[in-house]
């Protein structure tokens, strides 16, 4: 143990954590008074609670060493396992997802929790398989990983949870060193899998009509019959491939192969999967079929920072959020009430901390003394700036409805707490950059 | 060493990461312009947009659909129009919340902790309604409105009250609606159900609720902040609602009040089917209760006194609740007999009253000497249990014994189209070994062949157990449902098919002499009195359960007709179970006489009495009247 390591603390990134988490009790504050100017959510005394709860275990963990966790981390995958199918079984149910563990009238949620433990497992997977062990096995080990507990997640169903560790995959394989064409093929078959699942009610709903084009993608029968010759095309460019070592056969069996196998889970999707399931999906992506439910929030949202301005509002002075056509204000919208009562200046304030916050991650990335705590970074990394991505850009209506929180400034112990012990591993790795 | 170690200090791919980093700062650029133009470029249009507008939703439910029998003139179930008081809590100051609440107590006529309890000091925050009470006329609306600048946060909404016209042994098939429950949303929010929707809590209202439930309608207004409507009817934005669609149901409304008033206040249950299509006429269990008190301001308590009455009226005896068949198994056991030519029907049996098996003495319910020799016809029609005794144990054995009950449909639900059916049993000597580490014993088959024992059975599934009979081999799917109409217009949308829910591979003229033997019970056997009635050929088999009390039996009886007939699909079928639990009667024959006679010769439950002369065997309770 050296003595004066404490000094080498990421003073910067523990600053703009307390900062942002500061602003989130504030707004969370504000989301909790009534038009009449009284205070009717004790929200944001919890929010103070697990703020500095949080604060303390990020410097526990941040004096702690990560490379110990370097063993542990099998064990501590597998125990989050077991944790999720507990869940998936006894959990309590939330908004229609079976998400929630209770101790007595504590709940935690479990997934949040399991975007921690998947990226330890994944970054020790991947800093001890060999980087000359065969590319493509290494690619579908790491696949393995992170999917068992997307299909528990899934199941619960908490898809918007579930989507988050696709960036976390695509990004840790990614700085890993793996081919890029894997990554791509990875993309491209979630991609096309999910646009041919939704495509026939997409059509009957939203189209109200349907493309002669796109219509030979939508029947079952149609959608098979194009599997099955694109899987052909597929093994002829294999064969063609081995045979004449052209380079463009590679690219036709790169192609075919990844339309055939998306066309073949699609259809299994849409067996598995009820039409309402679909719907949900369609709504998650276009709020506006839901004029009603979800869209009515999004217009509301657009409006509340649209009126916030430059200056903002003011703390305590915003209309939308105080006369209550902001819905869920302290969690999913904690950044509208915050760019209507702060406006432009406020907002571009927090978007240059989170900037900054993911610059220094990237910083660690290059400078850590080891691949694991590299890849770990890679990782959180991944999940803070997709959740930014993600809640803020519903909140301005560019992105799709689902539910995730905004990292240190929405309402919510797990979230908070999962992300506290991201930001203690990052200081831990931080500060020991020089030992080697 | 471990592998990570080796690799300390490696060089980092330095290309993807910078990659990376400039993925990053692209994101907050492009946010940062977008925000910038949300907030600078267009801010003043949301300016204005926020000071001024906003759109407010207002739900017109959608009319419930009306259930008819399958006569289709008269509902049996309406809806009567009626408001629920809601109350948003974070509308009313807090200093007035008091003064509010008293007042609305005093114009409901309702106490004022009934409202503290509904809107408690933890929802004071909320801006969600909050129903305080349903069921309340028009004219208290109409006083509650004209005071309304009293009553901040007091508002109310159309919430029409299903009235239930037949009630009695209906409300077991037809059921009740209530509000959706926390833990019924949990499983229902998939399925498009939303808080404070009304929905069916069993019998058809639940089984088919959404073609009942129809689809709320909406309004939506802009309103200012404060929730005035500021535009005219051509901003307003309505969805009508769309009619929830009628039932008719199988059910004849006469024939089942007829089987009501036969059963009488006896605890059991009745089943009439018509065999030839599963429909199913009548269907009675005893205790039921009035839906319509739930619809009361006190309805919660009085749903709570039927919950704990112990003769549990909520329990629809006919399909869930199992009971021994008793000797009415016997029907199986015939079958059986002559399908598996075992033991030649026309040899006989001497039963000399009892049977010594083991070191066990079984006796017949004819005790020395017994009924003497007798055949498989005799033996059915005077439901000698030595005869089935016997050719039980030592010449169809458990296992076949086994495979004919559950080919007459025993152990299996039927499916009928109601909530909440349970399957019976049907022992094995593998599941006996199983539960009881014992095993099968040779007097086990003895107790299993007459219907005692482990085996249980359901009313519907005896009413199924004749129409296989009846059939020639062939059961129906037993359906409630006929029809759904269309609301307005009154045409059918869907007709219900006769299902064959089960066909057995037995030789079908066989049950040409089951019936035979049928009709040899009723017409010179145990039930010839007092079910060998003018007006019709009835052909059935009794039973009389053991339960363990010396004086007391469940009473079975279940029959068809009419016997001989040109059209068989006027056949019906009657099963009847009155439990132990009632005074001893021998009340299931009687019952099912006067179904029948009900029936055929067209005629009121008194008239069926009168005319059959029963009315002098009426039990004392009836007679005093």
């Amino acid at each position: 143990m050296k003595a004066n390591r404490i000094l080498e603390i990421d003073l910067t990134m523990v600053l703009i954590v307390t900062v942002l988490v500061f602003f989130g009790i504030l707004f969370i504050y504000s989301s909790g008074v009534t038009t009449s100017g009284v205070l009717v959510s004790s929200e944001y005394r919890k929010q103070i609670m697990w703020g500095v709860f949080g604060l303390a275990i990020a410097l526990f963990v941040g004096i702690s060493d990560y490379r110990r966790m370097f063993d542990l981390s099998g064990y501590i995958y597998g125990s989050m396992l077991l944790i999720l199918v507990y869940t998936r079984i006894f959990g309590k149910v939330v908004n229609g997802a079976q998400s929630w563990v209770g101790i007595g009238t504590f709940g935690i949620q479990p997934s949040e929790f399991a975007k921690l433990s998947t990226i330890l497992y994944l970054a020790h997977y991947l800093a001890s398989s060999v980087l000359n062990q065969d590319p493509l096995k290494r690619f579908l080990i790491s696949c393995g990983i992170v999917f068992l507990p997307v299909v528990l997640i899934l199941s619960q169903p908490d898809l918007g949870t579930s989507l988050v560790f696709f960036p976390i995959l695509m990004m840790m394989t990614y700085i890993a060193g793996l081919p890029f064409s894997y990554i791509a093929f990875l993309f491209l078959f979630i991609a096309i899998t999910g646009f041919l699942t939704i495509l026939p009610l997409w059509q009957q709903f939203i189209m109200r009509g349907s493309y002669p084009s796109l219509a030979a993608f939508a029947g079952p029968r149609s959608v098979l019959i194009f599997a099955v010759a694109f899987l052909g095309i597929a093994i002829v460019a294999v064969f063609g491939y081995r045979r004449y070592q052209k380079r463009y056969f590679h690219w036709i069996g790169y192609f075919s192969s990844v339309i055939a196998i998306s066309m073949f889970s699609s259809l299994a999707a849409r067996v598995v999967l009820k039409d309402y399931q679909i719907m949900r999906l369609i709504v998650f992506l276009d709020p506006n079929v839901d004029p009603r439910g979800s869209g009515w929030n999004i217009i509301q949202s657009i409006t509340a920072i649209g009126s916030g301005g430059l200056w903002g509002k003011g703390f305590l002075q915003g209309t939308q959020s105080h006369y209550r056509f902001l819905p869920q204000q302290s969690t999913d919208f904690i950044f509208s009430i915050f760019s209507e009562e702060w406006g432009f200046l406020g907002g571009v304030t927090v978007f240059t901390l989170y900037a900054i916050l993911s610059l220094r991650m990237v910083r660690i990335m290059k400078t850590t003394s080891d691949p694991f705590g590299a890849y770990i970074a890679t990782g959180l990394s991944a999940i803070f700036v997709f959740h930014f991505l993600v809640n803020v850009g519903m909140a301005m209506g560019v992105m799709p409805i689902t539910g995730i929180p905004l990292i240190f400034m929405s309402y919510g112990g797990s979230s908070l707490l999962s992300a506290m012990t991201g930001i203690g591993i990052l200081l831990s790795i931080y500060m020991r950059r020089f030992e080697h | 060493m471990l592998d990570y170690r080796k690799r300390v200090g490696e060089e980092r791919p330095v290309f993807r990461i910078n990659a990376l980093q400039y993925g990053y700062l692209a994101i907050f650029i492009i946010y940062g312009i977008k925000l910038f133009s949300m907030q600078i470029m267009s801010g003043d249009f949301y300016k204005d947009k926020a000071k001024n507008i906003a759109r407010r939703m207002t739900v017109t439910p959608a009319q419930r659909g009306e259930i008819f029998d399958r006569n289709y003139n008269l509902p049996m179930v309406l809806n009567i129009d009626s408001f629920a008081v809601n109350i948003i809590p974070a509308e009313i100051p807090d200093e007035k919340k008091g003064e509010v609440f008293a007042s609305l107590s005093e114009l409901l006529n309702i106490g004022i902790q009934q409202i503290e309890r509904k809107v408690p000091k933890s929802s004071y925050h909320l801006y969600q309604a909050i129903e305080v009470v349903s069921s309340v006329p028009i004219d208290t609306i109409a006083r509650i409105s004209e005071r309304i600048d009293e009553l901040p946060g007091v508002a109310w909404k159309s919430k029409p009250v299903r009235n239930y016209v037949e009630t009695g042994s209906f409300s077991h098939i037809i059921g009740y609606v209530g509000d959706i429950t926390k833990e019924e949303l949990k499983v229902m929010y998939n399925r498009g159900y939303a808080s404070g929707d009304v929905i069916g809590k069993t019998g058809i209202e639940r089984q088919y609720d959404d073609i009942l439930r129809g689809k709320d309608g909406n309004e939506i207004k802009v309103v200012d902040v404060r929730g005035r409507s500021i535009s005219g009817d051509e901003q307003t934005i309505e969805t009508s609602p769309v009619m929830g669609k009628n039932l008719v149901l199988t059910i004849d409304r006469s024939i089942q009040l007829l089987a009501e008033k036969a059963l009488g206040e006896r605890m059991g249950a009745v089943v009439v089917t018509r065999p030839s299509t599963g429909e199913v006429l009548a269907m009675v269990s005893y205790p039921y209760y009035d839906p319509n008190v739930f619809n009361s301001t006190s309805g919660g308590s009085a749903y709570q006194t039927l919950l704990e009455d112990p003769n549990k009226p909520f329990l629809n005896r006919a399909i869930q609740s199992h009971y021994p068949p008793a000797s009415t198994f016997k029907v199986v056991m015939t079958t059986g007999i002559l399908a598996e030519k075992s033991f030649p029907p026309e040899k006989t049996i001497d039963c000399d009253g009892e049977l010594l098996y083991g070191d066990r003495i079984f006796r017949c319910h004819i005790r020395r000497p017994g009924h003497g020799p007798l055949n498989l016809q005799e033996a059915l029609g005077e439901s000698c249990d030595v005869y089935f005794w016997t050719t039980g144990r030592d010449f169809l054995g458990v296992e076949r014994i086994v495979s004919y009950a559950k080919d007459f449909g025993f152990g299996q639900a039927t499916g009928i189209d109601l909530p909440g059916e349970i399957a019976g049993f049907v022992p094995t000597p593998q599941w006996k070994e199983r539960k009881f580490h014992e095993k099968w014993l040779g007097g086990d088959t003895m107790n299993m062949s007459i219907g005692q024992g482990y085996t249980l059975v359901t009313p519907l599934q005896m009413a199924d157990m004749v129409a296989m009979v009846v059939n020639d081999g062939v059961i129906y799917q037993p359906h409630i449902l006929k029809e759904i109409r269309d609301p307005v217009s009154g045409a059918i949308i869907k007709s219900a098919k006769p299902v064959v829910l089960h066909k057995s591979d037995i030789d079908s003229a066989l049950f040409e002499t089951v019936r035979e033997n049928m009709r040899y019970v009723v017409k010179e056997g145990t039930a010839e009195f007092p079910v060998n009635i003018k007006s019709v050929e009835i052909a059935g088999k009794t039973g009389t359960g053991e339960v363990g009390l010396a004086d007391r039996w469940h009473s079975w009886f279940t029959a068809f007709a009419p016997y001989e007939t040109d059209v068989p699909e006027e056949r019906v079928v009657v099963s009847i179970i009155v439990e132990a639990s009632n005074q001893w009667e021998w009340w299931a024959p009687y019952a099912s006489a006067i179904i029948f006679q009900g029936i055929f010769a067209q005629q009121s439950y008194e008239d069926a009495v009168k005319t059959l002369g029963f009315q002098y065997l009426m039990p004392a309770r009836e007679r005093r009247e």
